[in-house]
C-alpha cells in the first residue's frame, strides 16, 4: 500500500510541481500547487480518507478535499504529511493564512521537508511577508544550492522588495524558467530597468512577443515598459500586436495610457476617444479621457468627462477625487464645495477624500471646516504628508496658532522626509514674526536653513532666505539665495520681484530692470491663468 | 503748696536745628517720589488718568446717521461707507463738520430721505446741522467722499463730493450756502464710480487742481453672486475691473479742463481709493501718492510739464515684499521718523497689515509694517481712514486708523478676524515703534466699529487734534483730544497769495533747537476725507526759553522764515510777496 500510494503520490506530486511553477509566477492570485511530500499511514483509514481527499482535490472540489483532510488532521494532528496535504489544499482554496499555519506546523514536525518549505514560502510570497519567505527560501538554497525553483523564487521577491541586483541575479541564472512565465520575464526586465541595463531589459521584453502565454504576456511587457517610462519600447510591444484581437479595446486603453505618459495628450485622447465612439465605455476610460483634457488645459471638458466616470462607476472614488481636484485647481470653489462634501458622505472611511475636501475649504477660506476635514484625514490616515501641512494651515488661517505649529513640529518628528514640514513652519512662523513675535523669526530662519541642508532643491525656503536678507539689508546675500531659487523655479514671479529689489539696493538698475520685466511678464500670466470666479475674503 | 511738676522744656533751639535736617531730607524724599511716580515714564508717556480721548458725538449734537442702502443683492458699494471732512466753512475761525451720505440701492430703500450733513461749529462744544440751509443736504447720486479746498481762492472752503455715478462741486458763496457748479465747472466724473479726491496745485499756477481716485466698473444692474461657505456674500474686489483715475486742471476762471490723457494719469488703470498729494522728492512740486484696492499703488512723480510718472515700483512701495499688490484702502504721509522726508500709512485688508513706507537716503522707501509694529497691531483688522497726527503734542506723529470689515460672514470661519473692528491710537515713540494705546485711548477706542471715513482736526482750538470717524449705517463718532496740553504747541494758518488760498503744498519746518519738525500741507489723505489745513506743531519738551523758529517752502517756490512765535496758539500767515522777504530770505 505504501508503494501505491507512493507512487500516486509521486505521480501526483509531479503533475502538482508543473502547476505549481506555472502558478507561483503569477501575481498574487497564483494558485499553488497540490502536493504530497511524503506518506505517513497511521492507520489504513486515515491513509484511505487522505488518498480520498487528494482524488476529490484533484477533481476539482476542493471544499470536500478540506472537509475530508480536516477530519484526518484532527485524528492524528502531528502528522506531518497531512498537514501538508490540508496546507496544499487550503492555499488552493486562496486560504492563505490558514494554508501558511499548517504549513508552518509541518515544517515544526519535519524541517527538512524542502518542498513543503518552498510552497510555504510561495505563499508568503503571495501575502507580502517577502522579508519570511527570504528566510525560507535562503534556508532552501543552504539545504539544496542553486535549486531552480527556489531560486526563481527568490528573484521574485527581491524584485518585489526592491532588491534589483538580486533580482537579476537570481532570475538570470535561470532563464528556462524564467521564460516559462510572463510575470517572470516582466520581473526580471524591471529590474534591468532600475539597475540601468535598459538594452537587457528590453530584450526580455521582446521574449513575450512570441510567449505561449500570447496577448496576456505583451501587454504585461508593455505595461513594465511604460512603467519604466521606456515608452517606444512600449508602443512597439502593443503595435505587434494584430489588429484583428477580439480584445482589442484593452490594447488600444494601453496605448493610450502609454501615449499619456509620454505627454502626448491630444494622441492619447484621439485614441480613447475612438474608445468612446467604438462603445467601449467605462470610468477607467473616461478618466484617461477627462485627465487628457485637463493636461491640455480643456477644463470644462474634463470636467463633463470625469462627470461621466462618475455616473458609469458611482461607488469608485476616483472619478469623484479627479473632479474635484480639477475644480480646485480652475478655482471653482462652489461646486467643488458641493462635489467633496458629497463625496466624503459616500466616502467617510477614505482619507483622500478628506484631503481633498479640506483642501477646497482651505481654498475657500473656510478654515474652521478646513481643520476639521484634514483632522479627519488624519484620523483615518496618520501617515498622510498632504493631511498633515493641511491641517496645519487651515489652524492657522483659522487662528489657532500653537496648534498649527504642534502639527507641524509632530510631522517634522514622525515623517522621514522632513524638509517639506520645516519649511511650512519656517513660514508659519514668519507670518508671526510679523506680529511681533521675534523669537519666531529667529526660529524661522533656523528651520529654512535645516530644510535646504535636507533638500536643496525647496526654491521656496531659498527664497525665503533671500528675503530675510534682504530685510537684514544684506542685498549681496539675498542675490546668493534669490539667484538659487530663480534657478531652481525661473517661473516664479515673486523671485524676479525680489531680485529686482535686490539688484536696485545693490545699485545695479539695469539686472534690476530685467528682473522687474520678467516679474511683470509672470505676473501677467498667473494672472490670467487665475479664475476669476468671485469668492469673499 | 506742693509745686506741680512741670512738663519737660523742650529745647527749642535744638529743635529749630535739627527738624529742618530731618524734614527737609524727608521733603525731598517725597518730591522726588512723587515726580518719579508722576512723572510718566517713556514707555507710558500719555498713560493718563483720563482717557486721551472722549466721545462727545452725543453732547456736541451730530446725531446724523449714514445709510448705506444695504440690500439681499449685496453690491459692494453698500460696503465702503462714507467720508468727512473738517472746514471752517464759514470763516468764524472754527472747524465745521460736512459728512456724506450713502444713497439707496435698488432693493436698499430709506424711509427718510437720505441727507448729508453740515455741522456748524458754535463753539461751545455743540454743533448744528445747516446742511439744508446751506444747499448741500441732497445729491442725484450715491455719496461716497469729500475734499474741501478753496479752488478759487475766495477765503471760503468748497466741497467737492464724490460718488456714483457722478460727482459733485458744491462752490462756497461765503454767506452759508454753496451752490452747485458742477457742470459749469466740468467736473462732473461722469459715469464713474469716485471714492476720495484731493485738491492740490501740480502745475504752481496758484490754483488748486483736483485728481479723483475712481474705483471699478459698477452698475445697479449688474448684480453679481458670490457666497461664502453656501451663503450669498458681498464680492471681493477683484471680481470688478478697475478704472483710471481723473485730473482736472484749474482754469482759474470757475472752469476745469479734464488733463487725465494728457497727464498721463488715464492710462493707469486700476481700483484706486485713497490719495495723498505730497512734495515726495523735495523738489517743489507736488506729486501724488495713490492707494490702490488689489492693484498696485503709485507714486506719482510730477514732471513738471503737466504729467506725472510712476516710480512705484522702482520706490519698492507697489507691492508687498512678495510683489502682491495689496488692498491698499486709505493714506497719509508724514514724517514719522524725523529726517525730514515724507513717510506714508497705507491701510489694507486684514491678514495683510496696514503698511509704513518710510523714505531712504538711495530714494527707496524701506517698508518698516513690521519693525514699526504696525503690523502686529494691524493685522486682524481691515483699515480705512488713518491719519498721522501728534495727539500729546511731544513732537513725534502718531497713528489713527479707523477699522471695520466688510463682510459679516466672516466671524463664521474665523476666530481672530471680526467684523466690528475697533479703531487704533498709536503712539510713535520716536525710535521707530507704536504703541497701542487701547488702554488710554477711551471707550471709542475699545469697542468694535464698522469704521470708513476718518478726518482730523481742532474743532475747540485748544492745540488737541481731535478726531471724527464715520460708521457703516450708524452716527459717525467725535472724539475730542484731552491730551493736547500735554507739551506746547503752535498752530499756523497759512494763507497763499501767490499760491493757492489754501496753502497746500506748502513745507513747514519748526526749528525748536535740538530737533526739526517737518510738516507738509497735503492735499488728500485718510480715506474720503478730508482735514482741518491748518498746521498744528507739537513741541515736546522743548524749555520755555528756547525760541521756536518756523520756515514756509510756499508752493509757489517762496520761503518765508518767522521767529519769536508764541506757543500754545493759531497764528496766521500771509504768504509774502517776494519783495517783502529780507533779502536773504528770497528765492
Amino acid at each position: 500500500m505504501a508503494t501505491k500510494t507512493l507512487d500516486r503520490l509521486w505521480r501526483l506530486l509531479l503533475f502538482v510541481s508543473k502547476l505549481c511553477c506555472l502558478t507561483l509566477l503569477l501575481s498574487s492570485y497564483t494558485t499553488p500547487c497540490m502536493c504530497r511530500v511524503g506518506l505517513v499511514a497511521q492507520s489504513n483509514s486515515l491513509e484511505e480518507r487522505a488518498s480520498k481527499a487528494l482524488e476529490l482535490a484533484q477533481s476539482g472540489n476542493l471544499e470536500s478535499a478540506e472537509d475530508e483532510l480536516r477530519k484526518v488532521v484532527a485524528l492524528e494532528p502531528d502528522n506531518g504529511e497531512f498537514l501538508q496535504e490540508l496546507g496544499t489544499v487550503l492555499a488552493m482554496e486562496k486560504k492563505l493564512e490558514e494554508s501558511t499555519s499548517f504549513f508552518e506546523r509541518a515544517l515544526r514536525i519535519e524541517p527538512g521537508a524542502l518542498v513543503a518549505r518552498r510552497y510555504l514560502a510561495a505563499n508568503l510570497w503571495q501575502l507580502h511577508r517577502f522579508a519570511e519567505a527570504r528566510q525560507n527560501l535562503q534556508i532552501l538554497l543552504k539545504a539544496k544550492p542553486g535549486d531552480p525553483q527556489t531560486l526563481l523564487l527568490l528573484g521574485m521577491v527581491s524584485e518585489n522588495t526592491a532588491d534589483y541586483s538580486t533580482a537579476v541575479k537570481t532570475l538570470s541564472s535561470v532563464p528556462a524558467l524564467v521564460r516559462a512565465q510572463p510575470e517572470s520575464i516582466a520581473a526580471l526586465a524591471r529590474s534591468y530597468y532600475h539597475i540601468g541595463d535598459a538594452d537587457k531589459a528590453r530584450l526580455w521584453l521582446k521574449e513575450l512577443l512570441n510567449h505561449p502565454a500570447g496577448t496576456r504576456a505583451v501587454l504585461l511587457g508593455a505595461q513594465i515598459a511604460d512603467e519604466m517610462q521606456d515608452y517606444r519600447t512600449a508602443e512597439m510591444l502593443l503595435a505587434s500586436l494584430p489588429t484583428d484581437l477580439s480584445d482589442q479595446a484593452t490594447v488600444k486603453y494601453q496605448l493610450a495610457l502609454v501615449k499619456f505618459h509620454a505627454s502626448q495628450f491630444a494622441e492619447s485622447e484621439k485614441l480613447v476617444q475612438q474608445l468612446l465612439d467604438a462603445g467601449h465605455q467605462s470610468g477607467e476610460i473616461y478618466r484617461l479621457l477627462g485627465r487628457c483634457r485637463e493636461e491640455q488645459h480643456h477644463h470644462q471638458d474634463a470636467v463633463r468627462a470625469f462627470q461621466e466616470a462618475i455616473k458609469l462607476e458611482p461607488t469608485n472614488v476616483t472619478s469623484y477625487l479627479d473632479l474635484g481636484k480639477i475644480l480646485l485647481t480652475e478655482r471653482r470653489l462652489v461646486p467643488a464645495l458641493e462635489l467633496t462634501r458629497r463625496t466624503a458622505n459616500a466616502f467617510p472611511e477614505s482619507s483622500r477624500v478628506f484631503v481633498l475636501k479640506g483642501s477646497v475649504e482651505l481654498a475657500a477660506a473656510l478654515f474652521t471646516d478646513a481643520v476639521d476635514s484634514f483632522s479627519r484625514a488624519l484620523q483615518l490616515d496618520a501617515s498622510g504628508a498632504d493631511a498633515s501641512i493641511g491641517l496645519a494651515r487651515a489652524q492657522f488661517g483659522s487662528g489657532m496658532i500653537q496648534q498649527a505649529e504642534g502639527t507641524l513640529e509632530r510631522a517634522i518628528a514622525n515623517f522621514p522626509n522632513k524638509a517639506p514640514f520645516e519649511l511650512e513652519l519656517a513660514q508659519l512662523l514668519l507670518k508671526q514674526a510679523e506680529t511681533g513675535d521675534e523669537g519666531a523669526g529667529a526660529r524661522a530662519e533656523q528651520l529654512l536653513k535645516s530644510a535646504v541642508v535636507h533638500d536643496d532643491t525647496l526654491a521656496e525656503a531659498h527664497y525665503q532666505l533671500g528675503e530675510l536678507e534682504l530685510v537684514r539689508g544684506q542685498a549681496q546675500r539675498a542675490l546668493i539665495h534669490l539667484e538659487k531659487a530663480a534657478k531652481l523655479n525661473p517661473t516664479s514671479a515673486k523671485t524676479h520681484f525680489a531680485l529686482s529689489r535686490a539688484f536696485r539696493r545693490l545699485g545695479r538698475n539695469e539686472e534690476a530692470a530685467k528682473q522687474a520685466a520678467l516679474y511683470d511678464k509672470l505676473k501677467d500670466q498667473e494672472t490670467s491663468r487665475a479664475s476669476a470666479a468671485p469668492s469673499t475674503n | 503748696m506742693p509745686q506741680q511738676p512741670r512738663p519737660p522744656i523742650r529745647n527749642d533751639s535744638i529743635y529749630r536745628r535739627i527738624l529742618p535736617l530731618i524734614l527737609l531730607p524727608l521733603a525731598a524724599f517725597l518730591s522726588f517720589i512723587s515726580l518719579n511716580c508722576l512723572q510718566p515714564t517713556q514707555a507710558q508717556s500719555s498713560s493718563p488718568s483720563k482717557e486721551i480721548f472722549t466721545d462727545i458725538s452725543e453732547e456736541a449734537g451730530v446725531t446724523w446717521r449714514h445709510f448705506s442702502g444695504e440690500s439681499q443683492d449685496r453690491f459692494l458699494i453698500e460696503t465702503m461707507g462714507g467720508g468727512v471732512a473738517f472746514l471752517d466753512f464759514d470763516g468764524d475761525g472754527l472747524e465745521d463738520l460736512f459728512f456724506v451720505n450713502g444713497g439707496e440701492t435698488p432693493h436698499g430703500k430709506s424711509a427718510l430721505p437720505v441727507r448729508n450733513a453740515l455741522y456748524r461749529n458754535l463753539g461751545n462744544g455743540r454743533f448744528q446741522d445747516v446742511a439744508a440751509k446751506a444747499g448741500v443736504d441732497r445729491f442725484s447720486f450715491y455719496g461716497m467722499g469729500v475734499a474741501a479746498g478753496d479752488f478759487d481762492n475766495d477765503g471760503f472752503p468748497d466741497l467737492y463730493v464724490t460718488g456714483f455715478p457722478a460727482s459733485a462741486l458744491f462752490h462756497n458763496n461765503g454767506d452759508g450756502t454753496f451752490t452747485n457748479v458742477t457742470d459749469r465747472a466740468g467736473v462732473k466724473n461722469a459715469g464713474r464710480w469716485a471714492a476720495s479726491a484731493a485738491w492740490f496745485d501740480f502745475d504752481r499756477d496758484g490754483y488748486l487742481d483736483l485728481v479723483v481716485t475712481n474705483y471699478v466698473q459698477f452698475s445697479f444692474s449688474d448684480v453679481k453672486k458670490c457666497e461664502l461657505d453656501g451663503k450669498p456674500s458681498y464680492c471681493v474686489q477683484k471680481a470688478y475691473a478697475g478704472i483710471p483715475l481723473a485730473l482736472y486742471h484749474n482754469n482759474g476762471d470757475g472752469t476745469f479742463t479734464d488733463v487725465s490723457e494728457r497727464s498721463g494719469l488715464a492710462k493707469l488703470i486700476g481700483r484706486a481709493l485713497g490719495v495723498v498729494a505730497v512734495d515726495t522728492n523735495d523738489d517743489g512740486w507736488t506729486d501724488l501718492f495713490v492707494a490702490r484696492d488689489a492693484s498696485p499703488n503709485l507714486l506719482l512723480i510730477n514732471q513738471k510739464d503737466g504729467t506725472f510718472r510712476d516710480v512705484a515700483m522702482d520706490s519698492e512701495v507697489a507691492y508687498n515684499s512678495d510683489g502682491v499688490a495689496k488692498a491698499g484702502m486709505g493714506i497719509d504721509a508724514g514724517d514719522v521718523n524725523g529726517d525730514g522726508k515724507p513717510d506714508f500709512v497705507v491701510t489694507n485688508f486684514n491678514d495683510e497689515y496696514h503698511s509704513l513706507f518710510v523714505s531712504s537716503p538711495a530714494g527707496l522707501f524701506d517698508d518698516k509694517s513690521v519693525s514699526s509694529r504696525l503690523a502686529e497691531y494691524t493685522k486682524p483688522f481691515v483699515g480705512w481712514g488713518v491719519h498721522f497726527i501728534d495727539y500729546d503734542n511731544d513732537g513725534n506723529l502718531d497713528l489713527v486708523i479707523a477699522n471695520g470689515h466688510i463682510n459679516q460672514a466672516v466671524e463664521a470661519t474665523r476666530i481672530d478676524v471680526k467684523y466690528k473692528e475697533p479703531p487704533l491710537l498709536l503712539r510713535n515713540d520716536g525710535k521707530g515703534r507704536f504703541h497701542n494705546m487701547r488702554d488710554f485711548a477711551g471707550a471709542g477706542f475699545r469697542a468694535g466699529q464698522s469704521a470708513r471715513g476718518l478726518a482730523v482736526g481742532d474743532f475747540n482750538n485748544d492745540g488737541g487734534i481731535d478726531v471724527v470717524f464715520t460708521r457703516l449705517n450708524e452716527k459717525p463718532v467725535l472724539l475730542r483730544n484731552n491730551e493736547g496740553t500735554n507739551h506746547p504747541w503752535i498752530g499756523l494758518e497759512l494763507q497763499g497769495t501767490k499760491s493757492n488760498r489754501d496753502a497746500i503744498g506748502s513745507r513747514v519746518t519748526v526749528d525748536i533747537g535740538t530737533r526739526k519738525l517737518v510738516r507738509w500741507i497735503t492735499g488728500g489723505a485718510s480715506y474720503l476725507s478730508s482735514r482741518d489745513k491748518r498746521v498744528l506743531v507739537g513741541l515736546g519738551d522743548v524749555p520755555d526759553s528756547t525760541e521756536v523758529a518756523v520756515e514756509i517752502c510756499w508752493p509757489s517756490g517762496t520761503t518765508q522764515r518767522l521767529s519769536h512765535l508764541k506757543r500754545n496758539q493759531y497764528r496766521t500767515v500771509v504768504e509774502p510777496n517776494a519783495d517783502e522777504l529780507p533779502r536773504e530770505n528770497r528765492k
